[in-house]
């Protein structure tokens, strides 16, 4: 049978202003750095993969937002999710 | 005398004015000419418009007066000068979104969508504004036209997006303005600049001739120096639009008659966790609003900070995608930060941003619980007062973050699921800032009679500057 991560149930939680929190357990999962070597490769892959040219100058500046990018997609990546889940690409709240 | 005159209408709130329009003490062309010598004046100080539309704005100003003269019925803004985001298309004008490159769009052929509902009410349009380039900004700079300064401190961030949109309400040229908001750009400004501001439910207010962001979080929404303003503009421009198809399909639900209800019967608590700032305006701004609305407990929103970073995955990919035919052709005119992230955004993986929608919806559903027990939620609306122009990095609590990535830490974790905002203004000393009020999807009427009941009690208020 397949297996499927579920998300927590008790993420709702209330309490008395000034308590204690407690902690959910995904707000410990580490977050890596991508490496920086890794990093320029995709950044030179990516580049030619979407015909975009780059000035040299940009590097730095396109480096620094992509490694941002990927440490806060890989926050979201480790959150578990069933596999039904659906995209919320546009909602009505 | 004339201008003496001039400067008490030019400061006055929307719902003064178009009472004293409706009633004849006044005419709308004389509150029309105030604010155009206003704008004159002040705006250098400002740099808060990109075009005033001043023909436009004084045949409109004609038009209202001449419907009063024939004992025509005026609409609930009569009068009332108006200014929007340079992302709003105006006819006759570019639609410039911040940038450079829009500077070469044809004139737009039509206004958009909130600007024909507000003129409709009888509003009167009086020009376009600055905002940082493309809406993907916090801090209210632009290399293309300068930055909006604050008005309570010149050499201040207006705050962005819309910084305009701030810096013009809040210096007193007009009473009321455009903005919109994808990740907190209506709630930033509002906050550092200490007005009001309504970012609604995601679908309540028509997005169509605006310049894109990101489609799956952009809201549109007014900026004021009053709460009651703030629901008159939001009564104004309620109503289904085919011609954006995130606009839902709702009747019109007035808030207006519902503002001196009160915080009757109103359970309110504080967001907790993420949301706890420690720095001290932030605490101060939040103790106050949270004392004078009996809200003495804490809510947490699960999963606050991981709904940040899929709404920062989800900004990065969208929006580049929407540039990237742009960032192929034109990369060297775009403003160099908005174009590392842009480039940036294009490059990430697209299986992060399905999994950050996802999360998205979860997240969603897991906040909406909370509305069972409460009816608002108060989180702070920026982790500081309005940092210096050209500040890069500011201190929240014992942590230094890039100002320009942060400005909006606490406003992107709501905006993600589309709940209504109304950011009030806490008149502290010696620079104002805002709190968040969050109430469930479709009760923009909860927020605002917070908003409203905070003001009459003078717990929040738009503090005027000494320009």
């Amino acid at each position: 049978m397949k297996r499927r991560a579920k998300p927590k149930q008790n993420a709702v939680r209330t309490k008395k202003r000034g308590g204690e929190r407690a902690r959910s357990r995904t707000h410990r999962a580490p977050i890596n750095k991508p490496p920086s070597d890794f990093l320029d490769s995709l950044i030179a892959a990516s580049a030619q993969a979407l015909d975009l040219t780059l000035d040299p100058a940009w590097h730095d500046g396109v480096k620094f937002n992509l490694g941002l990018i990927l440490r806060f997609g890989a926050l979201v990546d480790v959150f578990p999710l069933v596999d039904e889940a659906e995209p919320g690409p546009i909602f009505h709240a | 005398m004339l201008e003496t005159a001039a400067d008490n209408w030019v400061w006055s709130n929307a719902a003064d004015i178009a009472a004293a329009v409706s009633a004849g003490r006044t005419s709308a062309v004389s509150v029309v000419e105030a604010t155009l010598l206003r704008i004159r004046a002040r705006d250098p100080l400002l740099n808060s418009f990109t075009a005033v539309t001043a023909e436009r704005a004084l045949a409109c100003a004609h038009a209202v007066d001449e419907a009063r003269a024939a004992g025509e019925p005026l609409g609930s803004l009569a009068g009332v000068p108006f200014a929007a985001k340079n992302l709003f298309d105006i006819q006759g004008l570019p639609t410039l979104a911040g940038s450079k490159i829009n500077r070469e769009a044809p004139p737009a052929t039509r206004d958009a969508a909130l600007i024909e509902r507000l003129e409709a009410a009888g509003a009167i349009l009086v020009g376009a504004l600055n905002m940082g380039e493309y809406a993907y900004d916090f801090t209210g700079e632009n290399v293309h036209d300068g930055a909006a300064h604050n008005p309570h401190d010149l050499r201040r961030m207006s705050g962005g997006s819309s910084s305009g949109s701030g810096a013009a309400v809040a210096g007193g040229l007009v009473p009321l303005s455009l903005g919109s908001d994808t990740n907190g750009s209506i709630r930033v400004p509002a906050s550092l600049c200490g007005i009001f501001g309504l970012k609604p439910t995601y679908g309540r207010l028509s997005r169509a001739r605006s310049f894109p962001f990101v489609a799956s979080l952009d809201h549109v929404g007014p900026l004021a120096r009053s709460a009651r303003d703030l629901a008159l503009a939001y009564d104004a421009m309620q109503g289904a639009d085919t011609d954006d198809p995130v606009c839902a399909d709702r009747a019109v639900e007035p808030v207006s008659p519902l503002l001196d209800r009160g915080a009757e019967n109103q359970r309110v608590a504080v967001a907790g966790g993420y949301f706890k700032c420690r720095n001290a305006e932030t605490v101060e701004a939040l103790d106050r609003v949270a004392a004078a609305l009996g809200a003495n407990r804490d809510i947490e929103l699960p999963q606050a900070e991981r709904a940040r970073a899929a709404a920062f995955v989800i900004t990065a990919t969208e929006s580049a995608a929407l540039h990237l035919d742009r960032l192929r052709a034109r990369a060297h005119d775009y403003d160099p930060a908005v174009r590392d992230r842009l480039i940036a955004g294009a490059m990430t993986p697209a299986a992060l941003t399905v999994k950050a929608q996802k999360f998205r919806r979860w997240y969603r559903n897991e906040v909406l619980k909370l509305f069972r027990e409460v009816d608002a939620i108060l989180a702070p609306a920026t982790p500081c007062a309005a940092p210096l122009i050209g500040q890069q990095m500011m201190a929240v609590g014992d942590v230094e973050m890039p100002v320009r990535a942060n400005l909006g830490l606490y406003t992107q974790p709501l905006s993600s699921i589309g709940l209504p905002i109304v950011v009030v203004p806490v008149p502290l000393e010696p620079l104002p800032i805002g709190v968040q009020i969050i109430a469930a999807p479709w009760r923009e009427d909860v927020a605002l009679r917070l908003a409203h009941m905070l003001e009459t009690k003078g717990i929040v208020a738009a503090p005027r500057p000494s320009l």
